[in-house]
């Protein structure tokens, strides 16, 4: 896995890389690489083994530059227009998790040429009636200034999970952890704060222009963005495989079970 | 010349909890179950504070201080200028401290700038106008991005000076509020416009902003250890690099005090009210117990790098204010400060002496403190703290800072 900055319209993109074979742009959640963590976790390693994973870093997020002028989800759609253009990248297949699936689903409506397949993980976006995505910003706000365990609870299929404890320990956590952690919410806080949360409600009359085959993938106990929204995603996208509940899991399903998740993307893909 | 400004200040409590509320609930802000108002009880409320603070104006304060909470039990006031425009007609004299409109909240930054001009002409030129951006509670309660709170603060606190002192109609070609045509009527009495204060916690960009448009500073730190003459220091610093002196009017605290005759007896008096305000008031706001929303990784709105240097040196779970245990950890906290009108004397002239602050912002009403010891413990103070404190600090800032026009540049002047 190698790790390399590039200028794109004049800002830093951080990006990870591993892998050789067709292109796989992997956009990352709030559990992820980039917002937690500095390296790849097994999950994209696991795709690295079939495919070349580029994974970019979001706006403001780990190394990748800050952009006051991202205000909205549309900003971050354009701003991975000019990323593509940079990785010269015209077809390729796209992995996006959590809020990352949301810029996924976005980039996927506006350019369904440019994707060969998608695949979304607990996927943010759209706006479904009586099943609001979580407040996560809430939850980010420790209980007694120290615990984090509703917002682990939240991300994942419970507190205790062992990779939740990892990613969101109680108190003190790594300090760069911390750090990413603080840039993805505030990144977070730009496109997913108003309108509430995590949404765009043009999004959903929008899905019909996908033509990838897509795989919609959801953790059995998501506390994050409700299953319905999985349902809606497979539902509304008209050339989607299945809707693939990943038994055990909750938010973050590529975090919990990597092997699982991993390999219902790499068969979808082999397809 | 003249000496340390005293004034009063009211955040207008919700005083009728039961005494099991810090069991039951978990959060006097945001979430606090707004079915614990009770009109039975709270009826005549808003009367019984305004008239405190007509009291204030009185006994001879220098002004009165009001601000903007929205949904909780700590502050009742969504909309400080509707106090204020009642006091504009029941005082006189005193200055009347708006600290401040809370302007991302705003969809139009021009509403404020037409009330503030409103209650400058209706209290004479009394207004002194702040502006705030707002704290993690309001992010949650009015759907307030935090990342660019602060852009969007300043251009707004901008766009309304400006409109008070530039003839109309112009326009403003900004990123968040973008206006064809700004064009006050009324405009504020006081010339060149009325004195901005602006809250900080000792972020430097706020200092650096606030330096550069020539305003007050206000300290919103509930307690005084040594921070408060780190925080002075720093913003003179902060002046100086700017070509500009610090003096004491252009600095701002907040504090709390009882007095009674003797200081067993303050003590004794004030007891209820300080920890229904510390265990109540404060829960969801300065306090570990429950979730603190005004600072944090949820409300992500000082830059990453800012983060990462507060994330240095901060303890997980560690004490806050409301977090106070017994009488003499509170008494460390320098926050609450009580006793006989010596005792207090004393402790906040040693106060003024270090941290050399001009504008002293003083809360006397103190959770469910009962109406006639907030008035027994004003007028002590009014009458033998104030008269001491105003007579020292005129001293010693005649001799610290020798030939500042205190007039002039109280006054904030771009």
């Amino acid at each position: 896995m190698s790790g390399q900055s590039i200028e794109v319209n004049g800002r830093k993109v951080w990006l990870l890389e591993n892998g050789q074979g067709a292109p796989l742009l992997y956009l990352h959640g709030f559990a992820d690489v980039h917002s937690v963590k500095e390296n790849f976790l097994p999950f994209h390693e696991k795709l690295a083994a079939d495919a070349r994973v580029i994974a970019p870093a979001h706006p403001g997020c780990a190394q990748t530059d800050e952009n006051k002028d991202v205000d909205a989800i549309e900003d971050v759609v354009f701003h991975y227009l000019e990323v593509l253009d940079a990785l010269k990248l015209t077809q390729f297949d796209l992995v996006g998790a959590c809020v990352g699936g949301w810029i996924a689903a976005e980039l996927a409506v506006r350019h369904p040429e440019k994707i060969r397949k998608l695949v979304l993980i607990g996927a943010a976006g759209l706006f479904v009636q009586g099943a609001l995505i979580g407040d996560v910003f809430m939850h980010a706000q420790p209980e007694y200034g120290s615990s984090y365990a509703t917002l682990r609870e939240m991300l994942f299929s419970g507190p205790d999970h062992p990779m939740a404890l990892e990613m969101f320990p109680d108190g003190k956590g790594e300090l760069e952890d911390e750090v990413r952690r603080y840039q993805t919410l505030r990144l977070g806080s730009r496109i997913g704060f108003k309108p509430p949360y995590f949404y765009n409600y043009s999004l959903r009359n929008r899905l019909h222009r996908i033509t990838s085959p897509t795989l919609v993938i959801w953790g059995a106990q998501d506390n994050f963005v409700p299953r319905s929204h999985g349902e809606t995603y497979a539902k509304l996208i008209p050339n989607c495989s299945e809707l693939k509940i990943i038994a055990g899991a909750g938010h973050s399903a590529q975090v919990e079970n990597p092997e699982e998740t991993a390999k219902a993307v790499m068969d979808f893909l082999a397809q | 010349m003249k000496p340390v400004q005293l004034f009063c200040w009211h955040f207008m409590a919700y005083p009728y909890l039961d005494k099991d509320f810090d069991k039951k609930e978990s959060s006097g802000w945001v979430t606090v179950p707004n079915r614990l108002w009770d009109n039975s009880k709270a009826r005549g409320l808003y009367q019984e504070y305004i008239d405190q603070l007509a009291y204030a104006d009185e006994l001879g304060f220098d002004g009165m201080v009001l601000n903007e909470h929205h949904q909780n039990i700590y502050g009742l006031m969504p909309s400080p200028n509707l106090i204020a425009a009642a006091l504009s007609q029941s005082t006189s004299r005193g200055k009347i401290v708006i600290l401040g409109n809370l302007l991302p909240l705003h969809l139009n930054p021009m509403r404020v700038a037409e009330e503030y001009a409103m209650l400058d002409q209706m209290s004479h030129g009394r207004l002194v106008a702040g502006f705030a951006p707002g704290g993690g509670p309001e992010t949650f309660n009015y759907n307030v991005p935090s990342a660019n709170t602060r852009e969007k603060f300043w251009e707004a606190a901008d766009l309304i000076v400006r409109s008070w002192t530039e003839d109309g109609p112009f326009t403003h070609e900004g990123r968040y509020f973008p206006l064809r045509y700004v064009n006050l009527w009324p405009k504020p009495l006081q010339k060149p416009f009325p004195p901005v204060w602006i809250p900080g916690s000792r972020s430097p960009s706020t200092m650096t902003e606030v330096a550069k448009r020539g305003y007050c500073y206000f300290l919103s730190s509930r307690s005084h250890g040594g921070e408060t003459h780190r925080a002075q220091q720093e913003f003179a610093a902060v002046l100086e690099k700017h070509g500009d002196k610090y003096h004491p009017f252009r600095f701002g605290i907040l504090m709390s005090t009882y007095v009674a005759e003797t200081d067993q007896q303050a003590r004794e008096e004030c007891e209820e009210g300080v920890w229904y305000f510390l265990k109540n008031c404060l829960k969801g706001h300065l306090r570990r117990e429950g979730r603190q929303l005004t600072y944090g990784p949820g409300v992500p709105y000082i830059p990453a790098a800012a983060w990462r240097e507060y994330l240095k040196s901060y303890t997980p779970g560690r004490k806050l204010l409301g977090d106070v245990e017994n009488w003499e950890e509170l008494e460390a906290s320098q926050s609450i400060i009580v006793g006989s009108p010596e005792t207090v004397t004393r402790r906040i002239q040693s106060l003024i002496e270090k941290a050399k602050v001009g504008n002293l912002l003083i809360q006397f009403q103190l959770g469910n403190m009962p109406d006639h010891l907030v008035r027994k413990s004003m007028k002590l103070f009014a009458e033998k703290v104030a008269p001491a404190l105003r007579q020292t600090s005129l001293k010693q800032f005649s001799e610290e800072y020798p030939g500042v026009n205190f007039e002039q540049s109280a006054e904030a002047v771009h």
